[in-house]
This record gives C-alpha cells, sequence and structure tokens, in this order.
C-alpha cells in the first residue's frame, strides 16, 4: 500500500531520530567519569553543593551527578549499589549502613544547625529558653494550654527524627499530643514552613531553609525564636560521607568515590564549604576529623587549641590522629 | 444449464432462533435469481451462507463443484473473486477514489494499473468529478452507486446483491437495477443473486425467483412460472400482494 | 543560584520532550497491536482482559518506578546495564503507564468502529490481518487520541521521573522534576512559569497531533 510506505518511512524516520538522539547521548556521556552523589535534599537546596562541586569536577576532570532524595532514599540508593557515594545527616541510620558493609568509611564533614521557628511575637517565650529540651518544654506547656502550635514534619525525615528525639529526652510521647495543638503535616520543610506562617505555629526548622523562605519575604510573620546564635549542639545537624562499598558492587567508582571523600575533607574542600554564605549567612560548618578552620590561622596550633576548635567528640579526634595522616577518615 | 454455486441442506441458528433450516439452491450460470421473502425468513442469512460470510452449522456450499468453507483460509480468496453488496451502504473514510482502489488492493491488484481502472470506473459512475472528495459526504445513492462499483469492478462472475434498493429513492433504484443489468450483460456466465422483499423488483430483474418463507425456500421457479401459476398456496398469496410483512 | 536558569530551561524542555515523546511512540507501539488484538479477536476471558486493562489506567507512575527502579538497580536483573539515572530508565518507567491507557482507547476504537464496514471488508476478501488493518485505520481518529491521551499522562507525570531518573542536573532534569524542586524551595512563581512552558510544550504536541489526526497526513 503506497500510504502505508509512506506511514511506515515516517514512523521508521521518527524511530531512527530518536534512537540516535538516545545513542548519541550514551556515547557523549562516556566522554568524562561521572560520580554518582546521593545525597539530602537540604544540600542541594541550600546551592551548596552548585558552589562546591564545580571545583572538584575540575580538579578531577570528571561530572558529579547529584541525586537529591530523602536520606532513607539515599541510603537505599547506596545499598542497592545505584549510586558511588554518599553525603547524608542520618547518624543512626548510617550506623546501621555500615553494619551491613554497605559503605567503605564513614566521615564527618560538616554540620548545620536547627532552628526553632515560632511567630515573631513568641507567645511561648521560647526566646528565653535554657536550652533546646527547655524550649521544646516551654511549647509543650503552651500547646496543653491552648495556647500555640506546633507544626512536626512527620515525614520520617532527619529533622523530623532530630524533633522526635528532643520530645523524648523530654519524656513525652507524641503520639499523646492532642492533635488541637501538635499538628503532623507529613511534607517538606518548605511546605510547613509555610504552615506555620499561616497558623501563627511553631516549628523546628534547618535555618537554611527558613533564611530562604524569609529571605524571599515569604513568611513575614515568623522569626527565629531560639538558636539564632547557633550554639546549642543538640540542634546540630552532622553530615557524613560515605563511599559506597565497591568490593560489594564492583562498578561503583572506587577512585573517583575516594578522591571525592579525600577531597571533601580536605582542608581545601573544608575551606570551600565554609566560605559559602547565603542569605546573609554561613549555612554549613565544616568539620571533618583533623579541619581547623582557616580563620583560627594554619595549623601551626598547639594540639590542645586544635582539639578545642574541632567541632567533633575527643574520642573521635583521637581515632582520627592516630590513623595515618593521609587518611582522615573515621569508622564509627 | 450448469450451476456456478450450490447449497445441499443447509442450515443454520443464531442462538434460539433458526434463520435458515435445510435450505438446497443452485444457482445457475448466466441467471438472475431473485430470492423473495417477508422480513426475517432468512434471506440475508443465506446470502450471507453463499458469500462465505458466514459458515453453515450443517449443509455444505460448493463453488463450481467444490465443498467450501467460509472459516478456511483460501474463503478470502474466494470471496474476492465475488461482489458482494450488502443492504447498509458503508464506504471507508477515505477519498471516493481511494475507496474504489481498495476494492482492487484487497484483490491483488497491481498497483500501477489501479488508479487507470479506478478513473475510469469513477467517469462511468458519473462520479469522476467528486473523486477526490471523501466519500462519506457522499448522497445515498452515489454511495450505493459506489458500493455497487467496489463489488463489481474487478469482474466477478458472481455477484450478491442484498436489499440494495432499502433506503433509495426511485429514480437511484432504477439507475442501479440498470446497472445491474449493464453488469448481466457483460459475459453469459454471469451469475447473480438478488435478495429483496419488493416482488416488482424482482419481476423486473429476475430471470428464476424463490421464495424464502421462516428460514426455509417454499418454491423455486422461472419468473412466469412464479408469479403466474404459483405451485405453493403461500406463494400464490404472496404474490397476490395479501401478505401484509 | 540553585534551580532552573532560563538556559536549562531549554535543555529540560528537550528532555521531557524527548521523554515523553519516546515513551509515547513506544507504548503506542506496543498499546495500539495489543488493543487491536484485544478489541478485534474472540477469545475466552476477554471481558477480564478488558477490565483489567481499565484498571491500570489508574496504575500509580510511583509504583511503576519502583518497579523499573529495582529492575534496574545494580542489585536487580538488569542492573549491568547502568540505565538507572538516565533518560532511558525515564522512558521505560513512563513506557508502562502509557501501556495500559494506549492500549485500552484502542480496544474502544476499534470496537466502534461499525460493524457494517467490517462486514463489507470482509466481503471484499480482505485477509484478517488487512482487515484489521483497515479498521484501524478506520479508528484513526480513536487511535491518535490514544496518543495523545498517552503524551498527556507522561509530559506531566513527576513520580517516576524523579525515582528512576534522579533530576539530575543537566542529564535528567525534565519539566515537572523541575516544578517540584521549585516548589520544594518555595519558587511557587518560577514553578508557575514552568508549567506554563509544560502546558504550552503539551499544546504544541497536541496541535500537531490534532494536524494527523484530521488531515491523516501519516
Amino acid at each position: 500500500m503506497m500510504n502505508l510506505g509512506r506511514k511506515t518511512v515516517a514512523v521508521i524516520v521518527c524511530a531512527v531520530v530518536l534512537i540516535v538522539g538516545t545513542m548519541a547521548y550514551v556515547f557523549l556521556r562516556k566522554d568524562t567519569p561521572v560520580l554518582r552523589l546521593a545525597t539530602t535534599t537540604s544540600t542541594y537546596d541550600s546551592g551548596l553543593l552548585d558552589y562546591i562541586l564545580p571545583e572538584f569536577e575540575n580538579l578531577f576532570e570528571c561530572e558529579v551527578d547529584v541525586i537529591a532524595v530523602g536520606s532513607g532514599q539515599a541510603m537505599e540508593m547506596g545499598k542497592r549499589g545505584d549510586v558511588d557515594i554518599l553525603l547524608v545527616h542520618s547518624p543512626s541510620a548510617e550506623l546501621a549502613f555500615m553494619d551491613g558493609g554497605y559503605g567503605e568509611s564513614r566521615t564527618s564533614v560538616m554540620y548545620n544547625n536547627y532552628v526553632l521557628v515560632g511567630p515573631a511575637s513568641d507567645p511561648a517565650g521560647i526566646d528565653a529558653s535554657a536550652n533546646a529540651t527547655d524550649a521544646f518544654q516551654r511549647i509543650h506547656n503552651n500547646g496543653t494550654a491552648g495556647l500555640v502550635q506546633f507544626v512536626s514534619r512527620g515525614d520520617n525525615s532527619g529533622t523530623h527524627n532530630k524533633e522526635l528525639s528532643i520530645w523524648k529526652s523530654l519524656d513525652l510521647n507524641v503520639s499523646y499530643f492532642d492533635d488541637n495543638w501538635y499538628l503532623s503535616a507529613g511534607q517538606g520543610m518548605g511546605a510547613v514552613l509555610d504552615m506555620c506562617e499561616e497558623l501563627d505555629a511553631y516549628t523546628l526548622s534547618d535555618d537554611a531553609t527558613y533564611y530562604q523562605r524569609a529571605s524571599e519575604n515569604l513568611v513575614p510573620n515568623l522569626a527565629i525564636t531560639y538558636n539564632l546564635e547557633k550554639t546549642d549542639a543538640t540542634l546540630r545537624n552532622q553530615y557524613s560521607v560515605i563511599p559506597v562499598n565497591s568490593t560489594m558492587w564492583p562498578h561503583v567508582d572506587h577512585t573517583l568515590a575516594s578522591a571525592f571523600k579525600d577531597w571533601i575533607v580536605s582542608e581545601g574542600g573544608q575551606d570551600l564549604i565554609a566560605s559559602y554564605e547565603r542569605f546573609g549567612q554561613q549555612l554549613f560548618y565544616p568539620n571533618a576529623p583533623g579541619y581547623v578552620p582557616s580563620t583560627a590561622s594554619l595549623g601551626a596550633l598547639p594540639d590542645s587549641l586544635v582539639d578545642s576548635a574541632r567541632s567533633v567528640p575527643k574520642g573521635l579526634a583521637a581515632i582520627a590522629l592516630t590513623t595515618s595522616p593521609g587518611i582522615r577518615c573515621a569508622r564509627w | 444449464m450448469t450451476a456456478s454455486m450450490e447449497l445441499h441442506g443447509v442450515a443454520k441458528r443464531y442462538k434460539e432462533v433458526a434463520a435458515v433450516r435445510d435450505v438446497s439452491l443452485a444457482v445457475r450460470k448466466g441467471e438472475i435469481l431473485g430470492i423473495l421473502g417477508p422480513s426475517g425468513a432468512g434471506k440475508s442469512t443465506l446470502l450471507r451462507i453463499v458469500g462465505l460470510l458466514e459458515p453453515p452449522d450443517s449443509g455444505t456450499v460448493k463453488l463450481d463443484d467444490r465443498a467450501v468453507d467460509a472459516r478456511s483460509v483460501e474463503a478470502p480468496m474466494l470471496r474476492r473473486k465475488m461482489g458482494i453488496v450488502l443492504q447498509k451502504p458503508v464506504v471507508l473514510n477515505r477519498s471516493v477514489r481511494n475507496n474504489l482502489a481498495y476494492a482492487l488492493r484487497i484483490r491483488g491488484w497491481d498497483e500501477a494499473s489501479i488508479y487507470m481502472r479506478v478513473d475510469e470506473e469513477l467517469k462511468r459512475l458519473g462520479l469522476g468529478d467528486r473523486s477526490n472528495k471523501n466519500a462519506r459526504v457522499l448522497s445515498g445513492g452515489e454511495m450505493q452507486r459506489l458500493c455497487f462499483a467496489r463489488s463489481t469492478i474487478h469482474d466477478p462472475d458472481v455477484l450478491l446483491l442484498d436489499e440494495f434498493a432499502a433506503n433509495l429513492d426511485p429514480a437511484n433504484v432504477s439507475l442501479l437495477e440498470q446497472m445491474i443489468r449493464q453488469f448481466a450483460s457483460r459475459g453469459s456466465s454471469k451469475s447473480i443473486v438478488l435478495v429483496t422483499h419488493n416482488l416488482f423488483q424482482a419481476k423486473r430483474m429476475c430471470d428464476r425467483v424463490a421464495l424464502m418463507w421462516d428460514g426455509e425456500i417454499i418454491e423455486i421457479a422461472a419468473k412466469h412460472k412464479f408469479f403466474e401459476d404459483p405451485g405453493d398456496e403461500r406463494t400464490a398469496a404472496f404474490v397476490r400482494g395479501e401478505l401484509v410483512y | 543560584m540553585v534551580g532552573t536558569t532560563g538556559l536549562d530551561l531549554i535543555e529540560v524542555t528537550l528532555l521531557s520532550l524527548y521523554v515523553s515523546g519516546m515513551a509515547t511512540i513506544l507504548g503506542s507501539a506496543i498499546g495500539i497491536p495489543l488493543g487491536a488484538l484485544i478489541g478485534l479477536k474472540e477469545f475466552g476471558g476477554k471481558g477480564a482482559v478488558k477490565t483489567v486493562t481499565y484498571t491500570l489506567y489508574g496504575f500509580p507512575p510511583v509504583l511503576s518506578g519502583l518497579f523499573v527502579y529495582y529492575l534496574f538497580s545494580r542489585a536487580g536483573p538488569f542492573g549491568s546495564l547502568g540505565v538507572l539515572f538516565t533518560p532511558t530508565a525515564m522512558i521505560i518507567a513512563e513506557t508502562f503507564l502509557v501501556i495500559p491507557l494506549v492500549t485500552g482507547i484502542t480496544i474502544t476504537s476499534v470496537v466502534e468502529v461499525d460493524k457494517n464496514i467490517k462486514d463489507t471488508v470482509r466481503a471484499m476478501g480482505a485477509s484478517s490481518r488487512q482487515s484489521t488493518l483497515t479498521i484501524m485505520r478506520e479508528a484513526w481518529v480513536g487511535l491518535v487520541m490514544a496518543c495523545m491521551i498517552g503524551f498527556g499522562r507522561v509530559i506531566a507525570e513527576v513520580g517516576a521521573a524523579y525515582l528512576v531518573g534522579g533530576n539530575i542536573d543537566g542529564k535528567t532534569k525534565v519539566l515537572t522534576t523541575a516544578i517540584m524542586l521549585e516548589t520544594r524551595m518555595g519558587h511557587f512563581e518560577w514553578a508557575m512559569a514552568l508549567g506554563a512552558v509544560l502546558l504550552f510544550v503539551a499544546l504544541a504536541v497536541f496541535f500537531f497531533l490534532r494536524l494527523l489526526q484530521e488531515k491523516e497526513l501519516l
């Protein structure tokens, strides 16, 4: 059939164009080695990775494919060998990951801070809290009295888990909280902040998401009611880098993953993280074992001072120092 | 006279209803055979069996002395050699020209000769000026003419027509009747079966007439005998127009 | 600056088109013959097959994504292909979403072709292959509609695209995952602008398909 013939030709042409497109895509991307980095949305959305990765890519003539998902999903990708390296913040899950033998090493990289965000008028008086636990106690007291509301992420994220751990330290069980004041949103941080803006409610937020919302004037009624100075160690959010076990998954790019780990915990990588500012703030505080912030002068300090400059437990610092100086990794 | 097609003891049921029961019939070469009968007598079913569109439940269909099966792989080939005009004229959603070309293409004609033959036929049909129009915009009469051409363009020896005049105005009926006569006169071996419920049409067109009644052929005779000296009471009543259907 | 800049937009849009287009072509290449087969052939359990097909209209995209993820994960049966987090994986996941839609609409379209046409075509002596092709040609409008609806589903789909693509900048970021990213970051206006681009792209494709539908160009 003549018409059918023309049709067939058209379809074949389309198919060929698309297949050639795929092939071209496949071959083009083979040119440079690729490191697949699974990380949480916070590092990606804050712009940190866009800021620091180009330097690594130039240094090692490679590309870094960033897959920004929830911590749990990132960890699962690592377990299944679908990515080369993880940059995550979920200490207990990370430990389980290491115990399962899925990671080659686990090294702390940096932390950022959680803040308690609430109505600028601060009806619960959080401002005067002595510490995070005290602040949560005040929210609980005011909440049960019907004076304030609290929005929980309720999505099993790192932030949610942090919130739960603080309630737990107060011997409070959230499942008994009255849903008149304790709202479990099951949403991302940004959406929860938007809810708080509407409801005049409190929430626990990472500082970057709050600053981003605040800088775009999306949450004019809200303010940081606690941990504005970022001095509360309880409200730190520790990130670790974990190269995926390349013995278990031979295709994992061991060389590049190791290079990335070494680079991000090196002085250069750490300084780069420290220099990232957004919304007029430093958002991430590097604290790899052995790293001394360059503002505190360069490595010529006595050991005792170096220790105090590190934001890591002394025990860990000791481990890091007893291993060979070239390998800055600690297996927790 | 030799028979071009024969039915032997053919029967067909649709669920509980016996549409055709035990019909034997021979269609001779060179004749126009009319099949008359009231609605629901089984005329259309009988035509579909003859046209190899449906297999009978029992009995045999013979084409040129050979038993054939509507379900067999050769059935489409055998149908290609016939021409069948169904009661409701339907056209494909494409141009008049391509509708006609389709009929030849299906029948395996050489692509180069198809359009020459088609254009010639369209001119003859008086549809030459509409050949590039979508066939769906044709009037009922034009559509039925196109359907007729579709079934005769390959010059078949057997032409089966099922109530072709239904839904047509008298002018178009007479036009089509003329086309049928023309077709019949193309050669001495053309067999035509004409299913109709119209006495007068049968009288005008046919050489022999059969009356179908409740799934059976109760009388089959030459036209003059059928109309003037029917052998069956029911035929006589039918011919007198006393049977309301 | 994180997010989608103007220049990225072209790349993201093209990738959206590529992924949705391929998924629609592949899904239709499977769904249309399958639908024609189910619609035109008589076989036992036909009603059940139809019901299952229509039920799969509601197949959750994320589930399709998860399924494809498991297949192409390094730990899965096809892990060695290294397809995960590439447009190819997205195309495969989206194809699974297109197939039931196209199959179902094809079934409906070919069944609705006038029974008299089917009869007439047979009467002319068409083989079953020829008559199937003719009926599909008669059902043309419905078949193009099937492709349109299939395309509409995948161009707007985000769950599977995010899961198996990973929303990698410059590689697997498509319009929908970009919209999700921008929304997550609170850039609602930008997200809506991207949404407008998506609708515009869909409009252009639909316009093209409408032409095919009416003029029978293809």
